[in-house]
């Protein structure tokens, strides 16, 4: 089903989704945009590359809170904090973005221990994917083409959205798209000329230039596997490493989180953090002993969980070619480059 | 000014100099990143590598930060701008690196831009110098003439807000912090090890990004940095979120050169303002 809606109209099209649930969609910031819950529809701005922080956080928030307790009190005065989810709307994911739900859906729920926050939160939401503006170029650091992704993939959106000119093209991808489409009233019926218009572009995000170089999953995992002990070669890559956490911050397929209890005043949270695997003290056993003590250990953890483990595992590169790892980096590191260097030493 | 591209031929050329004649073991300076605009730190150390050294207005790293990667006695070059300069100056006075392992390649240049936002950078980071305070050796002409900014210059706006206004800036922008900690990573005064932040006996602040934990981190990293930080920028360039971290430091900056008579890094004889006593030291604290 293909509608339509002048993108003039966004903040009308916002409204009725804020009726609806809840809008998550990218908002203008002070240093670029970003997903936020919409309080007022005026705030949604498709005028947008690419957000600055992944749309991950919309099933897996940088801070999950599971249990609340009161210090001194009996255990079974704690109570776990339920979700009670609205439907809410991902408007506005871009292609290789989605496509990282998929490969986090892996590991939160298809690999056996399902995570009830992530899996509740993923069935809450109609995600609005959004194709790339082919009109323009990619962005240096982008490589997604390398991985096979698109520009305009529908894949994993539930609505696919296109612009043409002044408009929006909203075609519908599975039925629970569908079922959001017919029930929204502002949108317009999209006609024949806009459903060519739509397939077209769809086919042309095919061949959208981003970085690419041909990564076979096999290969790259084989090379990686013989790369492990080389430690000239990751102490080469990981010299400038800084140990922050942006590169996996900013990840749409980064996964890691801590476990921690934080009280105030007698009044106790048990809840999940983000974590990553470039801090210090990520591996720091209770023992004061800590297998990662290296940069360059730590780097090669990141790349070769991505690029190697994952593969091994799942079958599946665990990387969408973003690009957000190198373009956020202070020190410039760019994991496209490290692989090239792998494929070649 | 001596043109960047000069810079960076008289970069390799000392570089290979120094390296071949066993001078040093290792050159810290800027290497090819990705493209252009994106040189990445780098430590050349074989001849091989000299040729893969860069400089241009986007080499804003502050090599110093990686001064203490190596140990004591390791010979090593370093390309200084001003501020890192001072960083270096800083270091030897806390007594984290000593003067005579280094080989100071200083360089004179102004208009070094962001690479993000291609914004020329200098009223918040040259610390109001285009030449470096301390170098062995010089890879340009001396830049005099230009005009110098005072490095307080850009604090105008933030001074004019009141009390509640500034609580509120900083807790708005705090919020948006997500503690990835790259601007302690960025800063060459930040070495310790643990932070307080990634202690848990006592734990000092939440783990979450939420605002109590946020502004606990910023707030003690601030202070901790007082009459230490040597307003090279690195924080706020770090940031992926832009919080304009430069600000707190320079007014703490501000306030301590006013009320110590002395800046940050200036010079080697010098102590840090915070462990030194003077009897003439100003009393304003306890007023």
């Amino acid at each position: 089903m293909l509608k339509k809606i002048s993108i003039s109209k966004i903040s009308e099209l916002a409204a009725a989704l804020m009726d609806k649930g809840l809008l998550l969609a990218p908002v203008k910031e002070i240093s670029g945009h970003n997903f936020v819950e919409i309080k007022d529809p005026k705030q949604v701005d498709l005028d947008f590359h690419n957000t600055i922080a992944s749309p991950k956080a919309a099933f897996f928030p940088h801070k999950e809170d599971f249990i609340k307790y009161e210090t001194g009190k009996p255990i079974d005065t704690a109570s776990v904090v339920a979700l009670n989810l609205p439907p809410t709307f991902l408007f506005g994911a871009r292609p290789c973005d989605v496509k990282s739900f998929g490969i986090m859906d892996i590991h939160f729920i298809a690999s056996g221990i399902v995570d009830p926050f992530w899996k509740q939160r993923r069935e809450a939401a109609v995600i609005f994917g959004y194709a790339f503006d082919l009109e323009k170029p990619a962005q240096p650091e982008e490589f997604y083409q390398t991985l096979g992704i698109g520009a305009a993939d529908p894949e994993g959106s539930d609505i696919f959205m296109v612009k043409k000119g002044g408009d929006l093209l909203l075609n519908s991808v599975t039925p629970k798209g569908e079922k959001i489409l017919t029930e929204l009233k502002i949108l317009n019926e999209g006609k024949a000329a806009d459903k060519k218009y739509y397939d077209e572009y769809i086919k042309k995000g095919k061949e959208y230039k981003t970085r690419s170089m041909c990564l076979e999953p096999g290969a790259i995992t084989k090379k990686l596997e013989d790369l492990f002990q080389n430690t000239d070669f990751w102490n080469r890559v990981s010299s400038a490493c800084i140990s922050c956490g942006v590169c996996t911050f900013v990840c749409p397929t980064c996964y890691c989180f801590d476990i921690c209890d934080d009280t105030l005043f007698g009044h106790g949270t048990r809840r999940r953090v983000w974590d990553a695997c470039m801090f210090t003290d990520f591996t720091l056993e209770a023992s004061g002993h800590n297998p990662r003590t290296h940069v360059y250990q730590r780097l090669r953890q990141k790349i070769n969980h991505k690029y190697s483990y994952h593969v091994r595992k799942y079958g599946v590169i665990s990387c969408v070619g973003c690009g957000r790892c190198t373009k956020y980096c202070p020190v410039n590191i760019d994991i496209y480059s490290i692989i090239e260097d792998a494929m070649k030493a | 000014m001596t043109d960047f591209r000069q810079i960076e031929n008289n970069l390799k050329k000392e570089a290979k100099r120094l390296l071949e004649a066993g001078e040093v073991a290792v050159v810290l300076a800027y290497g090819r990143g990705y493209d252009e605009k994106h040189p990445m730190p780098f430590a050349a150390k074989t001849i091989a590598d000299v040729e893969s050294l860069v400089f241009n207005e986007y080499c804003n790293f502050n090599m110093a930060s990686y001064l203490m990667r190596y140990p004591w006695g390791t010979k090593i070059a370093i390309a200084a701008k001003a501020a890192d300069s001072r960083a270096i100056i800083q270091l030897v006075q806390e007594e984290k690196v000593r003067r005579e392992d280094l080989v100071i390649l200083g360089i004179p240049a102004y208009g070094m831009k962001n690479q993000k936002t291609n914004e020329v950078v200098d009223s918040k980071t040259t610390g109001g110098l285009y030449n470096p305070v301390i170098y062995d050796i010089l890879l340009g002409e001396e830049i005099h003439g230009q005009k110098i900014v005072s490095p307080y210059e850009v604090l105008a706006e933030y001074e004019a807000m009141d009390k509640e206004e500034r609580w509120a800036f900083w807790k708005s922008q705090m919020d948006k912090c997500i503690r990835c900690y790259a601007c302690r990573k960025a800063c060459p005064m930040c070495y310790c090890d643990p932070c307080f932040i990634d202690q848990n006996k006592p734990r000092w602040a939440d783990k979450a990004p939420q605002s109590p934990g946020n502004m606990m981190y910023h707030l003690t990293r601030f202070h901790h940095l007082a009459g230490r930080c040597i307003d090279c920028g690195e924080c706020s360039r770090a940031c992926p979120v832009d919080i304009p971290l430069y600000l707190f430091h320079k007014k703490v900056a501000k306030e301590c050169e006013e009320m110590f008579g002395q800046a940050a890094g200036m010079k080697l004889e010098d102590k840090p303002v915070l462990v030194d006593f003077r009897v003439e030291d100003s009393d304003k604290i306890l007023e």
